[in-house]
């Protein structure tokens, strides 16, 4: 009992100790709208089209990361114009529902999209929860010229994931890729993918070796 | 009509007081437990903040004064003001110096006491009348709280009152002009922690438990009369501090003839209710209880040994040092 008594005293007054301690540290919050803290740099936050310098999208509509999207929120529809070009109608997804897994990127052939850093996603009117990313226009074709601008990237450091993420989406999407992927995406596929799987090399492999396996064990589940 | 004069002035004077403690100390209270927390508090509005709390009156104000359907009206409407009025009552013998206090009366430590012991039948009629469980619950641990412990406060107030040989506050602080009456460290431990629980403190904070009861006593009510609660809680705050210092660190003694005798008063006051927040945001809260056995098993009979032992010293130590004290 007198132990006990003793224990508890000390406790409080050790308690209190830490509070002062506390009281004079240097303060851990940042002042939100005024200021904000750098984001780790594969955060992952809203989804968006990767651009090439000219503000053109790498979308061929493979409807890969359609199928890949686990909330089932992607919604890709395409329509034929009069001169026979295929068109993007909508490319869009509902970031409302959108758990930030990032599945689509993983399993996008092409870098075509990629998570970024945008974060601040809260809405005021709910009809804006449906995002478009791509409207009327024409789908891309998967070109050879699409391996220098996808080395460049990994080049800055900073962007490496949007080729080391089709590197593994290739291997392990090839299977379904070949399935189900639409008819005007299929010659591209095997030009477009063995640059960009040997390009990045031993550099992005190495890097991406622990996570690689990581990436297989979900797709294999979900596709 | 001289005299009317001179109470309406006091009691303007002490209304004013509690209004701007209550503005200072809501302010005070966020920035301390945030600082605690390694957090920074409000910022945005005014310089570092600073007029938030004005806003936040402006706010409650100007919001709907909720009734609920099943409330005991005229009781619910008469209970903040049951609870707001004794503390501002208590203003009065608040020694600031020599001379400036709203009133010098020889039963003034009592008066205190009487006066604050109307706070839980306000806060008992306020859960009552909220027609509500949780304030129900919360008002009935306030009722048993504050019985419980206005006895060992008084009693633990007794020594002080035995050393100074007078009940009046300005005698008790004159009392202290040689040694501050801290160094009867049992009857100010137990004075303290009597109080904060009278002052409904963290550490006891089970009358509101916002954690368990939402509000307390206080759930059912909104705009200016929950104002009118909350005020009366922070005012209670300033009184037990401001208790502390008259009966245990010198009253407005200390300022070295530099400083004047109310702003001292009122710093170590502030001094106390800076402990009394951190302790609040530090400490976790006791089981209700614990509460009551602390209060009847412990604190009850040290308080009234310590009294009998203080009576004995006080008496014997002319004796033993040959007439002097």
């Amino acid at each position: 009992m007198r132990t006990y008594k003793k224990t508890w005293c000390r406790g409080l007054f050790k308690s209190m100790g830490i509070a002062y301690k506390n009281f004079f540290r240097k303060k851990i919050t940042v002042q939100y709208p005024h200021e904000r803290l750098e984001l780790p740099e594969r955060a992952r936050w809203a989804v968006e089209m990767v651009l090439d310098e000219d503000g053109a999208h790498k979308c061929t509509t493979c409807l890969m990361c359609q199928k890949a999207c686990p909330d089932f929120i992607i919604d890709i529809t395409t329509s034929k114009a009069e001169d026979g070009t295929k068109m993007i109608d909508t490319w869009r997804y509902d970031i409302g529902a959108c758990m930030m897994c990032g599945f689509c990127v993983e399993s996008c052939n092409f870098g075509a999209i990629r998570m970024s850093h945008n974060y601040e996603l809260a809405r005021t009117d709910p009809s804006t929860l449906t995002v478009n990313l791509l409207e009327n226009v024409p789908v891309a074709k998967p070109k050879p010229k699409a391996k220098p601008a996808a080395a460049k990237p990994a080049a800055d450091g900073a962007a490496a994931k949007p080729v080391a993420k089709p590197a593994d989406g290739d291997k392990t999407a090839v299977q379904p890729a070949e399935k189900v992927a639409p008819a005007g995406t299929q010659p591209a596929e095997a030009p477009a993918q063995t640059p960009v799987a040997e390009k990045p090399a031993e550099k992005v492999k190495a890097q991406d070796e622990v996570s690689v396996p990581d990436n297989e064990s979900e797709k294999g589940g979900d596709v | 009509m001289n005299d009317v004069v001179v109470a309406l002035i006091g009691f303007v004077a002490a209304l004013v007081l509690l209004l701007l403690n209550g503005v200072v100390l809501i302010y005070m209270l966020r920035k301390v437990l945030a600082f605690l927390h390694l957090r920074l508090g409000p910022m945005d509005n005014g310089p570092k903040g600073t007029l938030q709390t004005a806003f936040d009156v402006v706010k409650l104000l100007t919001k709907e004064d909720v009734t609920p359907a099943n409330a005991d009206k005229s009781m619910f409407f008469i209970a903040p003001i049951i609870v707001f009025v004794p503390s501002l009552m208590a203003y009065i013998i608040l020694p600031f110096s020599d001379t400036l206090a709203i009133g010098h009366f020889d039963l003034g430590l009592l008066f205190v006491f009487a006066v604050l012991s109307i706070v839980p039948l306000g806060n008992l009629a306020a859960g009552w009348a909220s027609n509500n469980k949780w304030s129900l619950i919360g008002a009935m641990r306030v009722v048993g709280a504050q019985i419980t412990y206005e006895v060992p406060m008084l009693l633990a107030a007794l020594p002080v009152v035995i050393m100074a040989g007078s009940m009046n506050m300005n005698d008790i602080v004159l009392a202290q002009s040689k040694i501050w009456f801290i160094v009867n460290i049992p009857a100010f431990v137990l004075f303290f922690v009597a109080g904060l629980i009278e002052s409904g403190q963290t550490p006891f904070d089970l009358i509101e438990a916002e954690s368990e009861l939402v509000g307390g006593y206080a759930t059912e009510y909104s705009a200016m009369r929950f104002g009118l609660l909350f005020l009366s809680e922070f005012s209670n705050l300033f009184i037990f501090s401001a208790m502390l210092v008259t009966l245990f660190f010198g009253g407005w003694h200390g300022g070295f003839g530099i400083i004047p005798a109310p702003v001292v008063f009122i710093i170590k006051t502030y001094i106390g209710i800076f402990v009394l927040m951190t302790i609040r945001g530090t400490l976790p809260r006791v089981r209700v209880d614990h509460l009551m056995s602390l209060g009847w098993k412990f604190l009850l009979p040290a308080s009234i040994a310590w009294v009998l032992v203080t009576a004995l010293v006080v008496k014997l130590a002319p004796a033993v040092f040959g007439g002097g004290a």
